[in-house]
């Protein structure tokens, strides 16, 4: 009898991970006409899920490492198959055991991560030097709020932005907050889905550790992707902290009177829903608040938005990784915003403004479009 | 032995839809009493809204009809529908139920189902019946077939307002109706409603001097609603020569109608729709009296009065002007003529100044003024001019004079502004087109020179003692005359009636020549003669004539038909809201003024004899008409017009919900199946998506009694779709809804695609599926039939989403196809999800009756095997779909099952033997 597959230890992994509803998969196919990736190509997620129900795996596939982990398909399910779930666990027995090939752009990544504690590969040292001229203080037993911006604006220059911006408001509203020494690592959020657990439970470890002996109580991102490791996984290994993505915490200031927001913007805005930030932990409401209190702000809505809304294709390790033009999600969802007459677009996450960005200036928009995290769009408004 | 008599040979049925109309007939026929409790208006349930079944295709409703019948005419079933099981005390054998019958506002002994309160009841809600496609009034019939054929009044709160202003009224008009359909945008609707009380919709909406407005209740927490303006709306807004005509009845009684003003024109109006032969005599050239020559084109243009005579026309009376009677024709002669004489010929005399110079050319009476103008006979206009008096004819006159070319008009009045019997608003417009207004003056004396008028000398008064009307007598100041320089003057003192005609037959007049009548009735001293309008009051207003005219023809029908001539009752006064209620309203509705009427501007205007007032755009009349307080609540607002309708005065607005209890020794759950709410499955559009709708509303749509008469065409555009495409399993089989199989879609989809097919031979449809669950007598053979011959293509997936086309608002699907693991894009015309179905039951009625619901929330069965039709409270029974999911079917089959345990319960009862288990 032909063996379908030789790596039993891996099928296991796989099954384990589907648990039992992976079982209750009645291939109705909605996974894949759900998926974003059959807008641009074909993905046949229902496909992966049986080669997993009966241990058939093809590793060597590139459709391995193509999901986002947007969650539209596991949201939509209707016999609750964990999805993305299966799909890490497919990538871990690629990385962790061996078998098949992990993409260049990844290991690169995952390397930098494993070695500096950030994805770009900088040096650890300098994670807080885009507050240099800021003055920020360090976080000490008994500030009030910590802010951890996440790697992408503490490195990229392209992004810094939404972290001064962050500090700018913290700073003219007085909010008692410090940032926690350069000893602090990436989230691990991605690196996970990407298959690196190993790596995960170490970077997890070393960022638990360290705001436990500072003594953080209200850690404040920027990132969706911090936003649900700190909040969804760091809890089962110890680490237990009040969780406020920017987001909220500027709802709220806005809510309590406490945060005015007096300069007009007569731009016409139309926010993106960050994938972790709305179906991952349901935060729809409270980034639109945000935006409608900006007087002179006309807010759209894509006509995908909230639940349905459209991943910017960064999710699950796909930040690093090359996607041919063609196939950017990015790219549909800047051609959205342009045809409906959009001056912004508003995000709330580093991933998706690296994204944006880079599709709005490779499609020859940048003169008429602006991509902004709603941090920044806050700053400039106060 | 007396039915319900410690319930031991009565059953009470929960649920009218086909499970329990087969348990109630089946028991009823076994020689049991059974109570047939549903909570809906008709019994039917969800069986009455399907098109056909399947798998016969046999009209659903040919098939239930007849045993809906049957239940309602049964001796031993008595229907208790519009009811709800509110608790259930006691035991097998010996129950006691109490059922709330809920309060329906009309009488159903006395109500025939004839539909007429329907037609006119203003208020337009959402059909549930038809899914909320179609549209039902506040009073309705559950459905055509519906069994009982009695009507309900969906009344949910109390008004919010008291309708002063159809108090007010002297015609009585239903304000608050009309207003509603305004603000709803269904004008030929509301100016039919007005239409019912006031055959001059159009003309009374320009001119009426709306005492309604003076007594609205929102002017007491803002500003009262622009009822008059209001009224105009529906004419502005619908082109009325599309007024369709009514069916009459004519009699061989035929009646004279002297005078074609509002009055006459009411009287004739009214008097034609009772089917009597009517004919107007006008001594004026042209119909309207005063609304065509007394009041200027300005403020009421000919075409608009035209019209609205036009339609009265149409109902076949015939106007004859230029026949002034006691010259042209006598009374006498009409008399002998006509059955019936109604007399309406205003006041059209004008009133002498009494001063010296008065018959120089160019001192001129102002209504012989008014009605040469309005009917384009040459007046010579100086360019000073003169208008003596306060009141409208005055103010009427200036803006006349001030259109003919007067340079300098000057209204001359005796008093001061405050005493002006004009209204305030009119002298405010004339300021603003320039007239001057001179108070506490009085001509004293005209001058001629070359026998023409050169000047007014006039005295300086000031105001004295009250006088009879009230209000303080001018009195002359010595020395203090003074001379104008004017070359016209307009004298606008007051009008009389021209009755002196009359005399001949002995009406008898009053000392001011009005005609006296009876107040009640119309009826003048002459038997046969009636009167009303100016003629009899003297000069008034439009609605005060029309409903003189109005009560006349009352009075002269009954006369005509032999019946006592009887005053109409006494309608209640316009009342104010108490300071509570007044407080409440300000809490609730936050100040909004009313929207104001656009107008040409004074500078415009004064060119030439156009419209004035511009009508509102519809935006504008919905905005103003959704502030009238009594629109604002849900359902019926009680504006009464069914009321008026219901010829067997059936409505009883007091009507309370009302208790019974009955004894009964069984029971059965046959409450039928809900719809799921499926908005959480954002992924197909539901609600977003115009054209994807539900299967029963496809169901709705295809049936002949549905919203679209049994046409299928889409929401967006009305277009008959040609490739339709079905979504099956909306909630159903999904963990995240509901697991279970509704077990009814994979047939009713196949029975749709062939229903679109046979209503236009053609159509393609594409049914997604994930298995076909075709379990049943001849399943197969129908999918295989749907497919060979109905152009029915199966495909199995469950798509993923579905996107809109934004060119024709086509839905695409996306979805793999599994069998071949191709991702691929639908375009169909429509899309139709087969939406889970859910038991209809809830914990209240469950906990009422005392049995258990299961996780799903279907009934609980005991033991699935020994006890199948059983629940967890002995001498309860279940049936059909709160049971389980199925079809039609087995639900009568359960049905009769579950009939044979409840009688099988009743005889060992009797017997006292315990009926659980072995036998």
């Amino acid at each position: 009898m032909e063996v379908l597959s030789p790596y039993k230890e891996a099928t296991e992994v796989i099954l384990e991970a589907g648990g039992e509803p992976l079982k209750l998969c009645y291939q109705c196919g909605l996974c894949t006409g759900t998926c974003p990736w059959n807008m641009v190509r074909s993905f046949l997620v229902r496909r992966i899920m049986h080669e997993a129900q009966l241990g058939a795996v093809d590793f060597g596939s590139e459709d391995v490492w193509t999901c986002v982990t947007c969650k539209a398909c596991v949201d939509r399910c209707p016999r609750g198959v964990e999805i993305i779930d299966v799909m890490r666990a497919l990538r871990r027995a690629v990385a962790s055991l061996g078998i098949g090939v992990v993409p260049d752009a990844l290991r690169i990544s995952a390397k930098n991560i494993a070695g500096v504690g950030n994805p770009l590969g900088e040096p650890p040292e300098r994670r807080n030097d885009w507050a240099k001229d800021l003055k920020v203080k360090d976080f000490a037993k008994g500030t009030e709020v910590l802010y951890f911006p996440c790697c992408v604006p503490s490195y990229d220059p392209g992004v810094k932005n939404v972290a001064r911006s962050v500090a700018a408001i913290f700073d003219r509203l007085k909010i008692d907050y410090g940032l926690i020494g350069t000893e602090a690592k990436c989230c691990g959020e991605a690196i996970r889905k990407a298959g690196y657990e190993e790596t995960f439970q170490s970077l997890a470890q070393n960022n638990i550790d360290l705001f436990t002996s500072n003594g953080v109580k209200t850690v404040v991102v920027s990132s969706p992707h911090c936003y649900h490791t700190f909040k969804a996984e760091y809890p089962e290994l110890g680490g237990e902290f009040e969780v406020l993505h920017i987001a909220q915490y500027l709802a709220s200031l806005i809510d309590k009177g406490k945060l005015k927001l007096s300069k007009e913007l007569n731009k016409k805005v139309v926010y993106s829903d960050p994938c972790y930030l709305g179906r991952h932990n349901h935060i729809y409401d409270e980034p639109r608040e945000i935006l409608k209190a900006i007087p002179g702000l006309e807010l759209l809505e894509f006509p995908d938005a909230r639940e349905n809304g459209l991943c910017c294709g960064g999710g699950g390790g796909r930040i690093w990784m090359d996607t041919p033009k063609g196939e950017r999600f990015s790219d549909i969802r800047v051609e959205q915003a342009a045809e409906m007459g959009a001056d912004i677009i508003a995000v709330a996450c580093p991933y998706c403004v690296l994204n944006y960005t880079d599709s709005v200036l490779s499609m020859g928009k940048a003169e008429t479009m602006q991509v902004k995290d709603i941090a920044e769009l806050v700053a400039e408004a106060m | 032995m007396s039915s319900g008599e410690n319930g031991r040979k009565s059953i009470l049925v929960i649920g009218g839809g086909i499970a329990g109309i087969q348990a109630s007939l089946d028991l009823a026929n076994m020689g049991f009493k059974v109570y047939l409790v549903e909570k809906s208006p008709s019994i039917g349930g969800r069986m009455a809204q399907l098109d056909k079944t399947f798998p016969t295709n046999d009209c659903a409703m040919c098939i239930l009809a007849p045993k809906m019948i049957e239940a309602n005419s049964h001796p031993n079933i008595e229907l208790l529908t519009y009811s709800e099981v509110e608790k259930v005390s006691g035991e097998k054998g010996k129950f006691k139920v109490r059922v709330k019958k809920k309060a329906s506002f009309v009488d159903w002994e006395k109500c025939t189902g004839c539909g007429l309160c329907v037609e006119g009841c203003p208020v337009i809600i959402g059909n549930e019946f038809d899914q909320e496609i179609g549209k039902r009034k506040a009073i309705y019939m559950y459905f055509p077939q519906a069994v009982p054929k009695k009507c309900v009044i969906d009344k949910r709160e109390e008004r919010l307002c008291k309708a002063a202003c159809i108090d007010a009224c002297p015609v009585h008009t239903n304000v608050p109706g009309y207003i509603k359909l305004i603000a709803e945008g269904q004008y030929q609707e509301a100016y039919k409603l007005i239409r019912e009380t006031n055959p001059l919709p159009a003309v009374v909406g320009r001119v009426c001097y709306a005492p309604c407005e003076d007594v609205c209740n929102r002017g007491e927490i803002d500003e009262p609603l622009c009822v008059r303006d209001l009224k105009r709306v529906p004419s502005d807004q619908w082109n009325i020569e599309q007024l369709e005509l009514p069916a009459i009845t004519k009699t061989d009684k035929r009646v004279a109608v002297i005078g074609s003003g509002p009055a006459g024109l009411a009287a004739a109006n009214d008097l034609a729709l009772k089917g009597h032969d009517v004919t107007i005599f006008e001594a004026l050239p042209e119909p309207g009296g005063m609304l065509r020559v007394g009041i200027p084109e300005y403020r009421l243009p000919n075409d608009i009065l035209r019209q609205e005579i036009g339609y009265i026309q149409k109902l076949g009376v015939d106007i004859k002007t230029g026949v002034r009677v006691g010259k042209d024709v006598t009374l006498d002669k009409l008399r002998k003529d006509y059955d019936a004489v109604f007399v309406g010929v205003g006041a059209h005399g004008g009133m002498r100044l009494g001063v010296e110079g008065e018959d120089i050319p160019g001192v001129m009476e102002g209504i012989a003024f008014l009605r040469a103008a309005s009917l384009g006979e040459k007046v010579s206009m100086g360019k000073r001019v003169a208008v003596i008096g306060g009141g409208n004819t005055a103010i009427d006159c200036a803006c006349t004079a001030r259109r003919l070319g007067a340079e300098e008009v000057t209204i001359v009045y005796r008093r001061t502004r405050s005493e002006m019997p004009a209204d305030a608003a009119e002298v405010e417009a004339a300021e603003k087109e320039g007239i001057e207004l001179e108070f506490l003056t009085a001509p004293s004396r005209f001058l001629a020179k070359n026998k023409q008028l050169a000047g007014m000398e006039c005295v300086r008064m000031e105001l004295g003692e009250p006088d009879a009307s009230g209000r303080p007598r001018p009195v002359p100041v010595k020395g203090s005359e003074f001379t104008m320089p004017v070359d016209t003057v307009i004298a606008a003192l007051g009008q009389v009636p021209e009755t002196d005609f009359l005399k001949d037959l002995g009406v008898s007049l009053s000392r001011r020549g009005t005609i006296e009548i009876d107040p009640a009735t119309g009826a003048t001293s002459v038997e046969g003669v009636f009167a009303g309008g100016d003629a009899v009051s003297g000069p008034a207003y439009v609605i005060d004539a029309i409903a003189g005219g109005k009560k006349a023809a009352r009075s002269i029908n009954q006369y005509l038909t032999g019946q006592p001539v009887e005053a109409e009752a006494p309608w209640k006064e316009p009342e104010e809201f108490t300071q509570e209620e007044k407080a409440d309203r300000k809490k609730r509705f936050p100040a909004a003024s009313r929207v104001k009427m656009r107008e040409e501007p004074a500078k415009k205007r004064v060119q030439d004899f156009r419209e004035v007032a511009l009508g509102y755009s519809g935006e504008e009349g919905r905005e103003e008409a959704s502030r009238c307080l009594a629109g604002q609540i849900e359902g019926c607002i009680e504006c009464r017009e069914c009321e008026r309708r219901c010829e067997p005065r059936a409505i009883v607005y007091t009507m309370k919900d009302k208790t019974i209890d009955l004894n009964v020794g069984a029971i059965i759950v046959a409450s039928g199946l809900g719809l799921y709410d499926i908005s959480s499955l954002t992924e197909y559009g539901y609600g977003r998506i115009k054209n994807v709708i539900t299967a029963m509303e496809f169901e709705r749509l295809t049936a002949a009694s549905g919203p679209t008469m049994g046409e299928l065409r889409r929401a967006s555009d009305g277009r008959i779709p040609e490739n339709i495409a079905f979504i099956q399993c909306v909630g159903s089989r999904d963990l995240r809804n509901k697991a279970y199989c509704s077990s009814v879609c994979c047939m009713h989809a196949t029975k749709e695609a062939m229903l679109a097919f046979e209503h236009h031979p053609g159509t393609r449809s594409t049914i997604f599926y994930m298995d076909m669950r075709a379990v049943g007598k001849r399943f197969q053979e129908y999918i295989a039939r749907a497919k060979k011959d109905y152009n029915v293509t199966y495909i199995r997936a469950r798509p993923g989403r579905i996107e809109v086309n934004p060119e024709n608002d086509n839905p695409i699907i996306w979805y793999e196809e599994t069998t071949t693991g191709e991702v691929k894009s639908f375009e169909a015309e429509m899309v139709v999800l087969a939406q889970a179905m859910v038991p209809q039951i809830d914990e209240v009625l469950a906990k009422a009756l005392g049995i258990e619901l299961d996780e799903e929330g279907f009934v609980k069965t005991p033991d699935k095997l020994l006890q199948p039709l059983d629940t967890t409270r002995p001498g309860i029974f279940a049936c059909g779909y709160v049971h389980s999911p199925r079809d039609i079917p087995d639900s009568v089959t359960q049905a009769s099952g579950a009939a044979g345990r409840a009688a099988e319960e009743m005889s060992s009862s009797r017997s006292g033997r315990d009926s659980q288990g072995g036998k």
